[in-house]
Parts: C-alpha cells; structure tokens; sequence
C-alpha cells in the first residue's frame, strides 16, 4: 500500500499496519534448553556424561563448568572442543553416590554472559 | 567486585539503551546532513556546522557508553570465569566494542576538521558502528537462517537511527532556520527520509518477527513477546505524532506551523528514546521462539485480570518473612528456586508468600484510589474550571509517605534492615528513588496548577518526570525464564508504563504548542483521562 501524499488517515493506517509487525533488535542471553544429567535427576556413576545444550550459539573457550561435590568442594570440568556450537560437553569420572550441582557459565557468541546450575544427584550402578 | 556484579543485569540494559541512543544520535545526524541539509538550495554553512557539533557529541557519548560495556563485560567476565586478560580481549564483545570505539572517533575526527566538500566520508564510519551493534545482537548467536538475520538487524537499525536519531536535527535545522520556507523544505525532505525508514525498519521488523517470536501466542504468552507489543504500542504513538505533523505542513495555519513542528519534534524524540530503551530492555530476555514451554495462556490472563473488588485489609509485618535474603536462601536449598539460568548477580526468583502477595496488592489498590481520584479532580478541574480541584498535585505528597513506608517492609523504618544498609539494594535505591520523585511531582505540578509558577521550564516538570517514569518502568531487568508469575506481573506494568508515557507527552504538548492548535484541547483532556486509566489499572492490579 502506498501512502498518499493527500490523505493522512492513508498514512497512519500504512503505518498501524507497519507497527503490529515490527519486533526490537534483541540481544541474546543463553537459556539452558536440555541438559544430561537433567535438572533435579538421578544418575548412575561413577561416570556421568555432560552435556548442555543452549537456545544460541556459545563460545566454548570462554564457558566455565564446575561441578560441586557432595562435601562442598569445587572441581573444574574439562570442556570438550568437538560440540555442535550451541552444546557444552565434559565428562564427569569417578562419581560416588550423593548430592552434586553442575555449575555452569557461558559466553554467548553475542558478548552475554549468563550462569546456572543443576543440581543431581548420583545414585549406585 | 560484588557490587558491580549485583547491578550487572541493570548496568547491561542501561549501557544497551544509551549505546543504542547515541548510535542512533550520530548515524542519524551523519544522514540528515548529507541527505537533507546539504540538499536544500540555500546557503546552511552555520547549520551544517550546528549538525557536525551534535554529531559529535553524540559520538563521544557513543564510544563512552562502548568502553564502559566492555570494561564492565571483561571485568565480570575475568572475575567470574578466572580468565587471563589474553583470553578475554579475544571474545566477540571486545572485538565489537573496538570497532565501535575507533568508528566514533573517526566520526570525532572528521566531524572536526574543516572541509569545504560533502561529508560523505562519514557514512564509512556510520556503517562500522551499525556493524559494531549488529556484532553484539540476538542475531550473531543464532544457530539458524544467521546471514539474513544479520542483514535484517543492520536494516532494522540502521532506518531507526535514521529516523529517529534524525529528528533532533530537523529541531536543531528549525530553530536555526534563516527564514520560515527553508524551514519548510527541510521539513518536506526529512518527512520523505522518514518515510522511507520507517517502511524499511517495519519491513526487516516483520520478518525479525517470524524468527523471534514465531506465534501471536507467544505475543501475550511471554516477557518477550508482551515487550515486543509495548515497543510497536509506542512506535504507533510516534507514527500518529508524525501523521499530525504531516497534516499540519499541508493544511495547518501558517503563523504556527513551525512552532507546532517544533513542539511534536520534542515529543517524538522523547517517546523514540522511550522505544529505544524499550529495545534495550528486550536485551535481558531470550526471544519467545526459544521459550515454548510454560507460557502463560489467554485463559491465565483473564483469570488474573479480570475486575475484582480491592483489596483494603492489609497483612501485618509479623506474617511477612522477616528477612528477604534468608527467606532466598531457605528457597535455594528447599529446591524451590529456580535456578536454570540467570544473568551474574542475579540468584534465581524466590515465589512470594501469600502475605507478600497481598501485601502487595493491598499497596497497588491504595495508590490505585489516590491517583484515580487525582485524575477526577484533574479532569473535573480542567473540563469544569472547578478552582478548588486545582489542588490535586498534593494528593501526591500522601502518596510519597505511603510507598516510602511500604514498599520495602523488611527496610527501616518496618524492617529490621537499617536505612543505610538498604540503600546498597538496587531494587530498594530505585523505590526511594520514586518515592522522592513523587514528591517532586506534588510540588512542581501543584504550583503550575494553582499559578504560583510563571510560564516558563517550571511547567514541564511534572511531564517529564512522568514520561521518564514510565520509560523507567520499562527498563527494568526480567527474568531469563517464563516465569508465569512474572509474565503476568509485566503484563499489568506495561499498561501503566504505557499510559504514563502517554500523558507525559499530552501534557508537555498542551503546555508547548501554540494556542491557535487545534490538538492542544484534544491534549489537554487526554494527560487526566491517562491519570484516572492509571488509578483504575493499579486498582485492578493483582498477584494470586
């Protein structure tokens, strides 16, 4: 539709029907989407698979994953550098059985920061 | 370290919305020079040299916004990960920020030197900033359909600043104007530029709109796409400025034409910088197609929103729990926060109590009466000349007290948390904030009321604090899940956020545009029927 010159009303009609479609230029924040061990889930060890898939795109080489063991401590994960761009991987060995949390922090490609965690807990094999 | 990264998620939206303001500010000044005041056939050497001034103003103002991001990015960034500084000047974000850095001082530089040919060497640096911006955007960290995304955010961003950052130019180029017909012409010229903007950023919005929002359900259903509405609500707020712009040029009275365009300018581009905070509030959510489970459902929004008597009896102290942060706490290791994913300094959403709840609500319904009875006694003053109902403005004063009191119970003087203490608290910071600028509001507007003021900038108090009030509310950080409780909480601010905007602007618009236009009447009769609006949304607000 082109808006005459004449008629105003023309105009803001063009232009409501312009505004219901137009959306904002976001900027992205990674939303955890799927993870192994799921949220609140119990596994078997002593080995646990990790893996967390995100909603963007991640820089793997400026996440951070940490799992926290039953006594409070901190051990660091080694991430994976072969993963689809939107998924964290790491192995978490030699397990026993308890209450653990899996935290976790990711740059998305974008330049924005978010953190989580998923606690799980690992129950005998 | 630990303060900055409490306020983290709020510093993101704020240098988001002043990087995105001032970008826009210099692209848009950098294209009104080159198509519009160096195409109008008189002589404009001061003009020009008044446009290359904001120019670079607005880009100094841009490369400190990209160097506080960055520094403060890295900062958590390196704390928070323990990372080498090495490690961190490779991410994404600094490489934006760097381009974007040395792009505004190009602009800097060669907006200061003298020249006596065009300026369009300018639009090389112009160009760099989009693509700084567009680098930091949703559509970098998309996994599918990424190059044409890429292309539509450069668009899309591009003809805002276009027409948006162009607009305080046209004020500047009026004001300036030697005589009324070179006024006009810049105006004819700018409109056309506008025109074509506002076409392409509608264009590349819409098919933005398929890849994140995806469903009109996911319009209402999430923060994202109830933040979506708020900012084409506004846009059609500035299109309808525009169209009463464009009837004036064509068929409004000479003497007043340019003072009439001069007072819906000022209007524009405070209601495009509330559209532009607005965008960089959306930059703490992810978009609604990312997010299909839990949305809230039609049927959710008319359970919560549909009228129900107020409520007038309040929970006392004693039931509320006595300390927020043990109250958290206790959440966190019961399970029954969420902690999937939140921005740093963020520590997940504790539900609130039903004491809290109605706590709450009884607040709402409180300051719900007080304005809606401001707003009838502002109508009844201004439809009726009733000389008695021009007092209203104090009703603030009761207001201020109240929500200084209530609005954080477990703060001094309820609470056990001292007044100082509280003031480290962001969230509490922004309530005494408002609660000062409420009393602010009572002065300022009861003087202009009962005409203890003389016209002059006194009058405009009163709207700008309003609008910038509701611009405020606007850019407050969500929540990166869908949160129902949330959501539907967002969706009985927007309205509020809106309405506030709304009679901001009427208001400053009858106190600015000259008597011989007709609009003024229809303004001065819209800022109170928003007032009473407001009290009736607050009345009817609810949290269970």
């Amino acid at each position: 539709m082109q808006p005459s010159r004449r008629n105003p009303c023309a105009l803001i009609l063009f232009a409501a029907v312009a505004a219901f479609f137009i959306v904002a230029p976001a900027v992205a924040h990674a939303v955890l989407l799927e993870s192994n061990p799921a949220l609140k889930s119990a596994v078997s060890g002593p080995d646990v698979p990790i893996k967390l898939r995100f909603n963007v795109r991640i820089d793997a080489l400026r996440s951070r994953l940490t799992l926290i063991r039953p006594d409070g401590s901190a051990q660091p994960l080694e991430i994976s550098k072969q993963t689809p761009a939107d998924t964290l991987s790491a192995e978490a060995t030699g397990l026993t059985t308890g209450a653990y949390r899996l935290r976790w922090q990711v740059l998305a490609s974008d330049g924005h920061i978010t953190r989580g965690e998923i606690p799980f807990t690992v129950s005998p094999s | 370290m630990a303060r900055l990264l409490q306020v983290f998620g709020f510093l993101s939206v704020l240098f988001r919305g002043a990087t995105l303001t001032f970008q826009s500010l210099a692209i848009g000044g950098i294209v009104f020079l080159i198509l519009v005041v160096r195409r109008v056939n008189e002589n404009s050497a001061a003009l020009q040299q008044a446009c290359l001034r904001w120019i670079r103003r607005a880009a100094i103002a841009l490369a400190a916004m990209q160097i506080s991001y960055v520094l403060a990015n890295s900062i958590i960034l390196r704390q928070s990960a323990d990372m080498s500084l090495g490690e961190v000047a490779g991410a994404n974000f600094v490489l934006a920020g760097a381009i974007g850095v040395v792009s505004a001082f190009t602009v800097i530089a060669l907006t200061a030197a003298r020249r006596s040919t065009g300026y369009t060497d300018l639009l090389l640096p112009a160009a760099a900033i989009v693509t700084s911006s567009v680098m930091t955007s949703h559509s970098m960290a998309r996994l599918e359909y990424r190059a044409p995304l890429v292309a539509f955010t450069a668009l899309h961003q591009a003809a805002t600043a276009v027409w948006l950052g162009g607009l305080p130019y046209l004020l500047i180029a009026i004001r300036r104007a030697p005589a009324a017909d070179f006024a006009r012409q810049l105006s004819a010229r700018f409109s056309q530029l506008a025109l074509v903007s506002v076409a392409v950023l509608a264009s590349a919005g819409l098919l933005l709109s398929f890849a994140y929002v995806g469903s009109f359900k996911a319009v209402y259903g999430t923060s994202y796409g109830a933040m979506v509405a708020t900012k084409v609500l506004l846009f059609g707020l500035l299109l309808f400025l525009g169209a009463l712009n464009f009837q004036l040029v064509r068929r409004g009275p000479a003497s007043s034409i340019l003072a009439s365009l001069k007072r819906f300018g000022e209007a524009e581009i405070g209601i495009g910088i509330t559209v532009i905070l607005t965008a960089a509030s959306l930059t703490s959510l992810p978009p609604a197609a990312d997010l299909t489970d839990d949305r809230v459902t039609g049927q959710e929004i008319f359970a919560r929103m549909s009228p129900r008597s107020p409520r007038f009896a309040s929970p006392s102290v004693q039931e509320l729990p006595e300390d927020i942060y043990a109250a958290q706490k206790k959440a966190f290791e019961s399970g029954s926060l969420s902690t999937e994913s939140y921005v740093p300094g963020q520590s997940g959403t504790r539900p609130n109590t039903p004491a809290e709840q109605a706590w709450s609500e009884y607040n709402h319904h409180w300051a719900g009466i007080v304005v809606l009875a401001m707003g009838l006694l502002a109508l009844v003053a201004q439809v009726g000349q009733v000389s008695w109902a021009r007092h209203w403005p104090l009703a603030f004063l009761g207001l201020s007290a109240f929500l200084f009191l209530r609005s954080d119970p477990e703060t001094w003087p309820l609470g056990p948390v001292g007044f100082w203490a509280t003031l480290a608290d962001p969230e509490v910071l922004l309530h005494r904030f408002f609660a000062l600028l409420v009393i602010a509001l009572a002065v300022f507007e009861w003087r202009v009321q009962t005409g203890r003021v003389a016209p002059g900038r006194a009058r405009l108090v009163f709207p700008v604090l309003v609008a910038v009030s509701g611009a405020l509310l606007l850019t407050h950080s969500h929540s990166l899940g869908n949160l129902k409780e949330e959501v539907l909480a967002e969706l009985s601010h927007i309205p509020l956020a809106i309405l506030a905007v709304t009679l901001g602007w009427s208001r400053w618009l009858e106190l600015r545009l000259p008597a011989e236009n007709q609009t003024r009447n229809a303004m001065a009769r819209l800022w109170p029927l928003c007032l009473v609006l407001i009290g009736v949304v607050l009345l009817n607000y609810r949290e269970m």
